[in-house]
């Protein structure tokens, strides 16, 4: 019994992980003002350049290291043209989502002569943390799992403390909050936002090593499949409050675990499929309601959100 | 004594065909207080903008303490002693005091941001100046007043040697004003050169040592203050002698044609508007002082629809549209010159017909009638934005041109030409001079005037009380969003809406504000 | 005329030729074929025949049947995402609307006891009430909610293709067949062919019908200049009196409709059935939305943005197949448009120099 709800407690941390990632590269751009919805491509891409690096140096840990670096070149796209160069971070990002799903589907025919998905013969995965096999209770959580996943949190733990307690997670708050102000005060704002936006790119690589090469051993066409629209839900659902992006991942993770075992039990995949997504819209409608206040409270912001006015 | 801190030589700076300064000279004698002057438009803010490094000038030389300097951004500016503080705040309002004190030039410990350093820095500098400041207050919830000391504190935390003021009195309460003075004595006492740019005259003869006066671009004067009068400064500013539009008074007074009931806006927990009652009859200009942030704001969006009223109700033209939209409050006769004219009033990329047109675009002659309602008669549109360009004075190219081409001052009667062309029986002004050169202030004042000849009222808000006690019939005066006093024509002096504007001091007959509309 | 009048004079021309709004869509398309041109090279392959099997495909007289009924397709769906965009509002729900208006129209012509031509106009009906009732639940939950349209249609849109992927595989799939799908759908809700042609019908003219009257709205009529008011200016258009939300409600009702009619017209062609994942395969929506990105939603240049992407989808097949190329470079080369559209701002910014 025991048994079967730590392999529970596993299958969230394995399906939250790679969301927690690509979230934190989200929230991370939030903060200093990039609304960054190109998660999706870049996860995408980090996933596929996680199994060809893999592939090609018979190596899953420079694998995982080919993912954070192409996907963090792969970012200076959205990088510089929305902080230097001004442009709108929305369709730049609608185009680098475009392009890293016609990209690797592109270079999975021309490099390795397959379609659909990609899984050779002796592709090496992540190292499982196997040595942890015999300590009660965490091996049977992480035994399994490779480092990523506790990483992970780690990740968010540190950003988390850097951005309170550090001067350049000051500053970098701070370009996000008020541009001009960190401006006049001599702070770099371009530089800010594109080595950010940056950093969020190698996070998202290694999201997508962790779903290619520590889920599963394989790269599918749009393996993602929306696991980056998850993510930027998860960071408009903490506003602006990265410790509590685990929180939200982990609701995701819970409800695609979940799902996954009501496939089990016979459940149709279809639905399981919808589950998280429909979850994530209800958490973000919930806390989203007013539920204190007048009518006419409610009433006043008769007025849509925009996407790009809306949590910066 | 020449011992200059700052010297400009031959400033420069134009945007496309506007000269925006041309030659200027300036020099800043060490620890004198030194007032840059001149009217909206005439290059004080491009001359500031140039000498902390957020512009660079096309021709001209910066010297400051002898060396010639060349500013490529703000942080040269600081590194060579300058500090500004902002007529709109520079802050980030999730951060504590001592945050926005130090940021970009922090006190660190190995790696990590030293709070206790921040702390103790803030409170040393504001027990030096005098300035009362807790390092740990969150930004976001203090005045405008105690907003502006923390900006003063980061220049002086970066060992300013040289700091501007831009328009510093401008946010502030007539008290905040005399203590920001006090504060600006004591710096300069301590060797401190402040400059201090304004159009406000009494100011520069209350503080200043020197002044410097900008006409269009140019210095068109140049003065030791305690040899100088007022009139003198205003002819240095505006080249005549100015005779301000004035207003003769109202003829006849008709019915109420705005009457807004116990308004209150709560937003966020907030109260931005408490509990606000007044009347405007037709033939009427009522004035709404205070400083900005006190619910004017609010109370201008309660009326028009923009935003929903907790409690209360807006009367216009005898019709109760509290429950309205802000289409619906339009047709029931509302017409509204917006506060900011880039955020409301304005779509700065679009036409200047369309711009001119927005809003009327479902009646005639732009829209058809009957069966065509709800058509756009595309020629219409453009031979009526043609005549009211023609009528109000508006300079484009063409009626296509956009409207972001424009000058402020155009754009601006782009504006109060739609506002003011159809008559509506009230009509809110929220700043309608705001940032337009002086030709155009007149423009507007003179159509202010004429529109309550012609029958109808006028809500009329600015934070000048200058332009308040020239146009309106009477005056209010909001503090903390709620209505604390309301003068006749004649009892508006400065030093009583002065007053007022603090929320201290009670009206000039009486307290109870809304007596008193008959 | 001297010649320094005459240098001033063309560079004056060449000045205004680089404003014309058609420059930086054409500009973006070109850069991204060269693009497009260096990855194919990188691949040891030769870019030249690519492109030329693309042309060559795209414009076979024996398939240019074929080409025009994807480029409807792809126009309805660049409706989807244009009338959104034309008041500054991302629809990237797309596939959910696509998919529901297939739905309902393959549930119409089960039930319907009318004749062909009502049938099939209940059937469309259908499709955009339901696909737009998705649509515009949008609007609500951006205005009351502040949850941003483009987040929610994203969310909404991976549910609505489950529930339609699960109803044709269980409770409305032909019993025994190898793939997911409805049964046929009877003969009055084929849709009228049009002569001569084995792939486009009628539907094509319905969707021509509806873009002509996106241009109408948008030009002509008064809702149409609200939308490009608050697509300029959002707060300007509140007080101007524009109800922006009603207008996103209607942008979202309307844009989802027009997906979901593109939806029924694919499932009332041949071969006349609802077919799991056949409607999203092709990749219309995304192909739409990039048509309506480099459009800037306008209507008058939809249907020109449309047809390179119509051209590279449809000549992408001939492509893989005659030179080797794999298809997914139409998707690269969509990507590389957008991207270089939005990075235009460095050339904006070059233009007008730092003035203001």
């Amino acid at each position: 019994m025991q048994v079967f709800e730590l392999s529970f407690v596993a299958a969230v941390l394995l399906a939250a992980t790679p969301v927690l990632y690509a979230a934190l590269a989200g929230a991370l751009s939030a903060q200093v003002g990039v609304f960054n919805i190109a998660l999706e491509g870049q996860m995408l891409w980090g996933a596929f350049a996680a199994v060809a690096g893999s592939y090609i140096t018979g190596s899953a840990w420079a694998g995982l290291l080919i993912a954070i670096l192409t996907t963090a070149l792969f970012s200076v796209i959205l990088a510089v043209g929305s902080a230097a160069w001004k442009a709108d971070p929305i369709i730049i990002a609608i185009g680098t989502n475009l392009l890293a799903l016609g990209l690797t589907g592109f270079l999975m025919r021309v490099l390795f002569d397959v379609s659909g998905s990609f899984a050779p013969r002796g592709l090496q995965g992540l190292d499982k943390m196997s040595f942890l096999r015999d300590v009660p209770v965490i091996g049977d959580i992480f035994a399994g799992q490779t480092p990523l996943v506790p990483l992970a949190f780690v990740f968010v733990a540190a950003a988390g403390i850097w951005l309170k307690a550090t001067s350049n997670g000051l500053r970098l708050r701070g370009v996000g909050e008020h541009p001009e102000a960190s401006a006049t005060l001599g702070v770099n704002v371009v530089a800010y936002k594109t080595w950010v936006t940056i950093v969020g790119g190698a996070l998202c690589g290694m999201a997508g090593a962790q779903l290619s090469l520590g889920n599963v051993t394989v790269f599918t066409e749009n393996m993602t499949a929306g696991r980056g629209w998850i993510a930027v839900a998860a960071v408009m659902l903490v506003a602006g409050r990265p410790l509590w992006l685990p929180v939200a991942c982990l609701g995701f993770g819970a409800a695609e675990a979940f799902g996954f075992r009501l496939q089990g039990l016979g459940a149709p995949q279809q639905l399981t499929d919808a589950a998280p997504y429909a979850i994530t819209l209800l958490v973000l409608v919930a806390t989203r309601i007013p539920w204190t206040g007048s009518r006419a409270a409610r009433r006043r912001t008769a007025e849509p959100a925009n996407a790009v006015l809306e949590d910066k | 004594m020449t011992d200059a801190a700052v010297t400009l030589t031959g400033i420069s700076k134009r945007y496309g065909a506007v000269v925006a300064n041309d030659s200027v000279d300036l020099v800043l004698r060490r620890g004198s207080v030194h007032a840059v002057m001149g009217e909206n438009g005439a290059g004080k803010s491009t001359l500031m903008s140039i000498l902390f490094g957020l512009t660079e000038p096309d021709a001209g030389t910066i010297e400051v303490g002898g060396v010639e300097r060349r500013f490529r951004g703000p942080a040269d500016a600081i590194a060579a002693g300058l500090g500004m503080v902002h007529q709109h705040f520079r802050l980030f309002d999730s951060m504590s005091v001592a945050e926005n004190v130090v940021y970009g030039a922090e006190p660190t410990r190995g790696a990590l941001l030293d709070r206790r350093a921040a702390a103790e820095r803030v409170r040393e500098l504001s027990d030096r100046y005098g300035l009362g400041l807790d390092p740990d207050a969150n930004v976001g919830r203090l005045s405008a007043g105690v907003r502006q000391r923390v900006e003063i504190v980061k220049a002086l935390h970066r060992e300013a040697e040289i700091l501007i003021l831009d328009e510093p009195s401008a946010v502030l309460t007539p008290d905040e004003v005399t203590s920001l003075f006090s504060v600006i004595r004591r710096a300069a006492d301590a060797g401190t050169t402040v400059v201090l740019v304004t159009h406000k005259i009494q100011e520069v003869l209350a503080i200043s040592d020197e002044v410097t006066v900008l006409r269009a671009g140019r210095v068109s004067g140049r003065f030791a203050t305690a040899e100088v009068t007022g009139p003198q400064l205003i002819e240095a500013m505006t080249g005549r002698d100015v005779v301000p539009v004035s207003n003769a008074g109202a003829r006849e007074l008709g019915g109420i044609a705005l009457s807004v009931d116990r308004a209150t806006v709560v937003e966020q927990g907030i109260t931005r508007l408490d509990d606000v009652s007044l009347t405007v009859r037709t033939g009427e200009i009522v004035g709404v002082a205070g400083v900005s942030g006190n619910g004017q704001h609010e109370l201008v969006e309660a009326v028009l629809g923009a935003v929903a009223l907790t409690s209360g109700t807006v009367e216009i033209a005898g019709t109760d549209v509290s429950s309205l939209d802000v289409r619906r409050r339009r047709l029931a006769g509302l017409a509204v010159i917006p506060e900011d004219r880039r955020g409301e009033g304005t779509a700065v990329t679009m036409t200047t017909a369309e711009n001119i047109t927005a809003g009327h675009h479902r009646s005639a002659p732009i829209s058809g009638s009957g069966l065509a309602k709800g058509w756009l008669k595309r020629r219409a549109q453009r031979e009526e934005a043609t005549r009211l360009m023609a009528d109000y004075d508006v300079r484009a190219e063409s009626d296509q041109s956009l409207v972001g081409a424009l000058s402020g001052g155009n754009a601006q009667k782009v504006v109060v030409a739609r506002e003011l062309s159809h008559g509506a029986p009230v009509l809110i002004a929220e700043q309608p001079t705001q940032g337009v050169d002086v030709g155009a202030i007149e423009s507007i004042h003179t159509r202010l005037l004429e529109y309550r000849d012609a029958g109808r009222a006028v809500l009329l808000v600015s934070h000048e009380i200058t332009e308040l006690q020239a146009l309106a019939d009477r005056v209010v005066v909001l503090f903390a969003g709620r209505l604390v006093a309301e003068f006749s024509r004649a009892e508006a002096t400065t030093a009583r809406i002065g007053a007022a504007m603090t929320g201290g001091v009670t009206s000039g007959s009486g307290d109870a504000p809304e007596g008193r509309t008959a | 005329m001297s010649a320094p009048t005459t240098e001033r004079t063309s560079r004056r021309l060449l000045a205004s030729a680089v404003r014309h709004p058609a420059v930086v869509p054409v500009g973006a398309v070109i850069l991204a074929l060269l693009v497009g041109a260096a990855i194919v090279a990188a691949a040891g392959l030769d870019p030249v025949a690519a492109y030329v099997a693309v042309i060559e495909g795209a414009f076979d007289p024996r398939s240019l049947d074929y080409t025009v009924s994807v480029w409807a397709f792809i126009c309805g769906m660049g409706l989807a995402a244009a009338i959104p965009l034309r008041m500054g509002e991302f629809n990237l729900g797309g596939n959910g609307q696509l998919v529901l208006g297939g739905l309902a129209a393959a549930l119409v012509a089960r039930v319907s006891p009318l004749p062909g031509p009502l049938t099939v106009l209940l059937a469309l009906l259908a499709a955009a009430a339901l696909a737009g009732a998705f649509g515009a639940l949008s609007a609500p939950l951006a205005t009351r909610l502040r949850i941003p349209i483009i987040i929610s249609t994203l969310l909404l849109s991976p549910v609505a293709v489950a529930v339609v992927s699960f109803l044709v595989r269980y409770p409305l799939g032909e019993p025994g067949a190898a793939v997911a799908q409805t049964e046929r759908l009877p003969d009055a809700a084929h849709l009228m062919s049009l002569p001569g042609l084995t792939y486009s019908n009628i539907g094509v003219i319905i969707i021509i019908a509806i873009m002509v009257a996106f241009y109408v709205v948008d030009s002509r009529t008064a809702v149409g200049f609200e939308l490009r008011i608050t697509g300029a200016n959002r707060r300007f258009g509140t007080y101007a009196g524009i109800h922006t939300g009603r207008l996103a409600f209607g942008a979202m009702a309307a844009a989802g409709a027009a997906a979901g009619i593109v939806g029924a017209i694919i499932v009332m062609s041949p071969p006349y059935r609802l077919i799991d994942g056949a409607l999203l395969s092709p990749g219309y929506t995304f192909a739409g939305l990039a048509a309506a990105l480099l459009a800037g939603g306008r209507p008058a240049l939809l249907p020109v943005t449309a047809a390179l992407f119509a051209v590279l989808q449809v000549g992408g097949a001939s492509m893989e197949r005659s030179a080797d190329v794999p298809r997914q470079l139409s998707d690269v080369l969509q990507g590389v448009v957008i991207i270089v559209l939005a990075l235009r701002t460095v050339i904006d910014a070059r233009r007008t120099g730092r003035a203001g």
